[in-house]
């Protein structure tokens, strides 16, 4: 379970100036749903996703990964957490079983478990044929097949998706979401972000809409269409962004 | 807390992924596999087959025997005997045959009588030294002419009925006391020092700048910051990967050279019974390294997370490989011993350190003060690595990042630090190429043409250009009377703590007898006359120079506040003396000056100060001897530390009075 509370991050510019890429954002998302965290670019969601990840810290602000406080508890924070975006990347030289393994031991895996998680995944991801290839050689699907494995061979109870699909083909993208699914249906709590209304619609089970780091709407597809009479997720999503602009100015 | 089975992992997986790296590879293992054989053994064998192939090639001689007697006919018969030596019966211009090679040596016999009125046989070879067949030619025609010689004269004995063997008046038995083996190491020690550090240093370079920019450049580095690994364990992991590298490369490069060494020894025919290759000295020569290795692979971590990517990595690396180079150079450099002062310089110590352990000679406690103080800056420079790593503005610094542009982006506002600073290294620059041509060309007014044109005027013009208030950027405010009084009270503690601290530095670093002269000579009124001297050496500084460093410079770090300011301005005063030496003085005097300068807010307060204390300088040089105590201080071999004592505290008082005074300068 994930709970984001008053979460806030500045960044530092030039001449004194800062940036509010996150403005005291909460919200929630629980074990067994997948939650997308929706908005433009430069909303915000990889800058509050970076928090959750206790990659960056936040200004203000906190919030939990499974009662683990990303502040005060990193390491825990980070070994309940499998974290997956578009362009983490990958070491070139090292063949596909030797990185997950070196993920695994890094999470104190033991090695007979990494071993027989491997043997799971790559059957239900399909990777057994390029296992013992060099990342180099492999295709975009295959490289993210094996980030797949790679974020979730400590199997967390709490998986964070940051733009997984972007730039990638339908195929590959269609990987992911079925993966995605595969999680929910493992009772893990998903926490996935896109800027693409209808991948939201397709797979949320709630949205969490920011716009200027800041929270614009929270709840499901179902609620937005009853609160704006709107069909069009789209048409919602800039009603909501239009209707947060006077407040922008007011502060 | 630190997790010593991640750290194992982190360093497996990063020299697994080196490994695999043909780069990485081909530096710092196949290059000094087969660079040191190729080197040394190909270079000599060639050497040796080029002088044989020399010496069977036949030389063309052109001879004229202008005495056609006994003897020279004799002495002609001996050179014809020589292995492939021909006569060339030529006519043209002896000088043009030789130059074109195309006749060897040309031998001219005539005679004359010596001295006592015995007949001398003259026999003059002309032959061309920028030809190395000729120079062949010419040592196998002297030498035979000798053997010559040595005939005639002992014939000549004979007929005298003297024995030969009383030429034997003196006999020179060289006998080198040096061991064989120190030999060795005293030549090898000369090169060996440079070559371990640039190896270290490029080897190391090449690791480190694809383990964190190559890690942020390929995106790999947020997957490894979300995993369980903490960042410390991430940074040792890495920075040991950077040392094993080292090591390696450095350890192939000692034993690819140790066994070329006893290759080309062997080789060269000389008893290699007697000489013993210092393995020892390799030994601790590698245990010595590895301090070394340890710094300057955290300097190059630092550099490589600083960095956003690869290419920036090694552009950053570039100025640290090409400085240890050169300061990695004094161990070819004749006459350079590892002192106190020395072993405290990294890079400059082990350099020295290496000379004296591989000709054999080195002291325990010089080893431990270069192991000590690099140990200290290791643990600082590791600290530096792992604060940037920490440092998420840094970590995630990506391409389009604007930072670095600093320099395009406030050019327009000259009070700002970016512009100061590269007017500072203009001027630098200017000052050390054309003011010293000037100064070389006549000491005396290229110093004042040095001050006028070279500092007073830029800085002017600068402000200038910018459209500046010259008078209220210069401060060149009215002040109270009373402060220049303080200015000549504080001068005298003053300078006695600047001629200390001068001292002090000197038994550190021991000022080289030229340079004292040097410095005598400049402060010397005999030349110019004290007059002259005084308007040279204290006014024009006190103008020209005050106007460039606390007319303008120190005002564009002002909004780093007043300490700030007064250090990095006094420092850059420092600097910009151009001189080892006096460094730390000038850039005490420096802060001091504007200390000065930041509580009056009038420019006129350092500049008295600054000709007040040039005079006083040259003053105590030259009349010191007048005056019995100073002479006692200046000139004396005992450091009077104490005198420092009642200095510091006059001076500290006269400053806390100063400051009342201006406690608030815009009144005054």
């Amino acid at each position: 379970m994930i709970e984001v509370k008053e979460l806030t991050k500045k960044f530092p510019q030039k001449e004194k100036e800062e940036l509010l890429a996150v403005n005291n954002l909460s919200f929630t998302a629980h074990k067994g749903e997948i939650v997308v965290l929706l908005g433009v670019n430069g909303a915000g969601k990889t800058t509050t996703m970076r928090m959750l990840s206790t990659v960056l810290q936040p200004s203000s602000g906190t919030a939990t990964i499974e009662n683990h406080d990303i502040i005060r508890s990193p390491q825990q924070v980070r070994a309940n957490l499998g974290f997956l975006s578009g362009d983490t990347g990958l070491y070139g030289r090292l063949t596909a079983r030797e990185i997950i393994f070196y993920f695994g031991r890094l999470y104190d895996v033991k090695d007979a478990a990494i071993s027989s998680r491997i043997q799971e995944l790559s059957e239900l991801l399909d990777m057994s044929a390029f296992l013992d290839k060099k990342i180099d050689l492999l295709s975009t699907g295959m490289k993210q097949k094996v980030s797949i494995a790679r974020s979730i061979i400590h199997d967390p109870p709490v998986m964070i998706f940051d733009e997984p699909t972007a730039g990638l083909d339908i195929l590959t993208a269609r990987n992911i979401v079925n993966f995605i699914h595969n999680c929910k249906a493992q009772q893990k709590c998903v926490l996935f972000s896109t800027h693409i209304m209808r991948e939201a619609e397709r797979i949320a089970d709630r949205i969490v809409m920011i716009h200027d780091g800041k929270l614009l709407a929270e709840g499901t597809w179902q609620d937005f269409q009853d609160e704006t009479g709107l069909k069009d997720l789209d048409d919602i999503f800039i009603r909501f962004a239009q209707s947060s602009q006077p407040e922008v100015q007011n502060d | 807390m630190i997790n010593l089975r991640k750290i194992t992992v982190i360093y497996r997986k990063e020299m697994l992924d080196l490994l695999r790296d043909k780069r990485t590879v081909i530096t710092s293992i196949v290059i000094p596999i087969i660079l040191y054989p190729l080197l040394m053994v190909g270079f000599s064998s060639l050497a040796m087959r080029q002088e044989t192939k020399l010496e069977k090639q036949v030389v063309h001689v052109y001879l004229v025997d202008h005495v056609k007697s006994e003897t020279s006919v004799r002495i002609i018969g001996g050179i014809s005997a020589i292995d492939n030596l021909e006569f060339m019966p030529f006519s043209d211009s002896i000088d043009v045959l030789l130059r074109e090679n195309l006749i060897q040596a040309a031998v001219q016999i005539s005679d004359s009588l010596n001295a006592s009125g015995f007949p001398v046989i003259i026999v003059t070879i002309s032959y061309n030294e920028t030809e190395d067949l000729s120079v062949q030619a010419y040592d196998r025609i002297s030498n035979r002419l000798r053997e010559l010689e040595d005939e005639l004269v002992s014939e000549r004995l004979k007929d005298l009925m003297i024995e030969v063997d009383i030429l034997d008046a003196v006999q020179i038995k060289k006998e080198n006391i040096a061991p064989p083996e120190q030999m060795v190491g005293f030549m090898v020690g000369k090169i060996l020092p440079y070559l371990l550090i640039v190896i270290t240093l490029s080897s190391g370079a090449v690791v480190a700048s694809d383990l964190v920019a190559g890690e942020k450049e390929r995106g790999t580095l947020e997957t490894i910051l979300v995993s369980a690994a903490r960042r410390i364990e991430l940074v040792i992991g890495k920075y040991l990967t950077i040392i094993t590298f080292s090591l390696i490369s450095v350890f192939m490069n000692l034993f690819s050279m140790f066994l070329s060494i006893r290759h080309i020894l062997g080789q060269s025919g000389l008893d290699t019974g007697g000489i013993q290759l210092p393995i020892s000295n390799f030994a601790l020569i590698l245990a010595a390294m590895l301090p070394l290795v340890t710094l300057i692979a955290a300097v190059l971590l630092s550099l490589s997370t600083y960095a956003r990517n690869i290419k920036e990595a090694q552009s950053y690396q570039m100025p640290i490989i090409i400085g240890g180079m050169m300061l990695s150079m004094i161990s070819l450099l004749p006459g350079f011993k590892l002192t106190a002062g020395f072993a405290l310089i990294p890079v400059v110590n082990f350099s020295l350190l290496f000379k004296e352990i591989m000709s054999g000679n080195f002291q325990i406690l010089s080893f431990s003060l270069v192991l000590g103080s690099t140990l200290i800056l290791d643990i600082i420079a590791i600290i530096i690595s792992m604060n940037l790593f920490r440092n998420e503005s840094i970590l995630f610094r990506t391409a389009e990042d604007k930072s670095l542009k600093f320099w395009g982006q406030s050019r327009k506002n000259v009070l700002s630090p970016e512009v100061a600073f590269l007017f500072f290294l203009i001027m630098i620059v200017l000052l050390f190429y054309v003011g010293g041509s000037w100064q070389a060309k006549e000491m005396m007014s290229g110093l004042v043409r040095t001050q006028l044109i070279l500092i007073l005027l830029p800085t002017i013009f600068l402000l200038r250009i910018a459209r500046m208030n010259i008078r209220a950027t210069l401060k060149l405010n009215p002040t109270n009377p009373l402060n220049f009084l303080m200015v000549v009270l504080m001068a005298v503690p003053m300078i006695t703590l600047v001629v200390l601290l001068g001292q002090f530095i000197n038994m550190i670093y021991p000022v080289s007898e030229s340079y004292m002269e040097g410095m005598r000579n400049l402060l010397s009124t005999e030349q110019a006359g004290i007059w002259k001297s005084l308007l040279i050496i204290a006014v024009l500084p006190g103008i020209c120079e005050e106007t460039m460093f606390r007319g303008y410079i120190i005002n564009a770090f002002r909004k780093y506040g007043f300490w700030a300011a007064a250090v990095i301005s006094g420092v850059l005063f420092g600097i910009f003396h151009l001189d080892f030496f006096r460094l730390i003085p000038a850039s005490i005097l420096g802060i001091y000056l504007g200390y000065l300068l930041l509580k009056s807010n009038s420019l006129l307060i350092p500049m008295f100060a600054h000709f007040i204390n040039n005079s006083i300088a040259l003053l105590l040089s030259n009349y010191h001897e007048k005056i019995k105590i100073l002479d006692y201080l200046m000139t004396g071999d005992e450091f009077v530390w104490w005198i420092g004592i009642p200095a510091l505290i006059i001076f500290l008082v006269f400053l806390k009075l100063y400051t009342r005074i201006n406690r608030n300068p815009d009144l005054n």
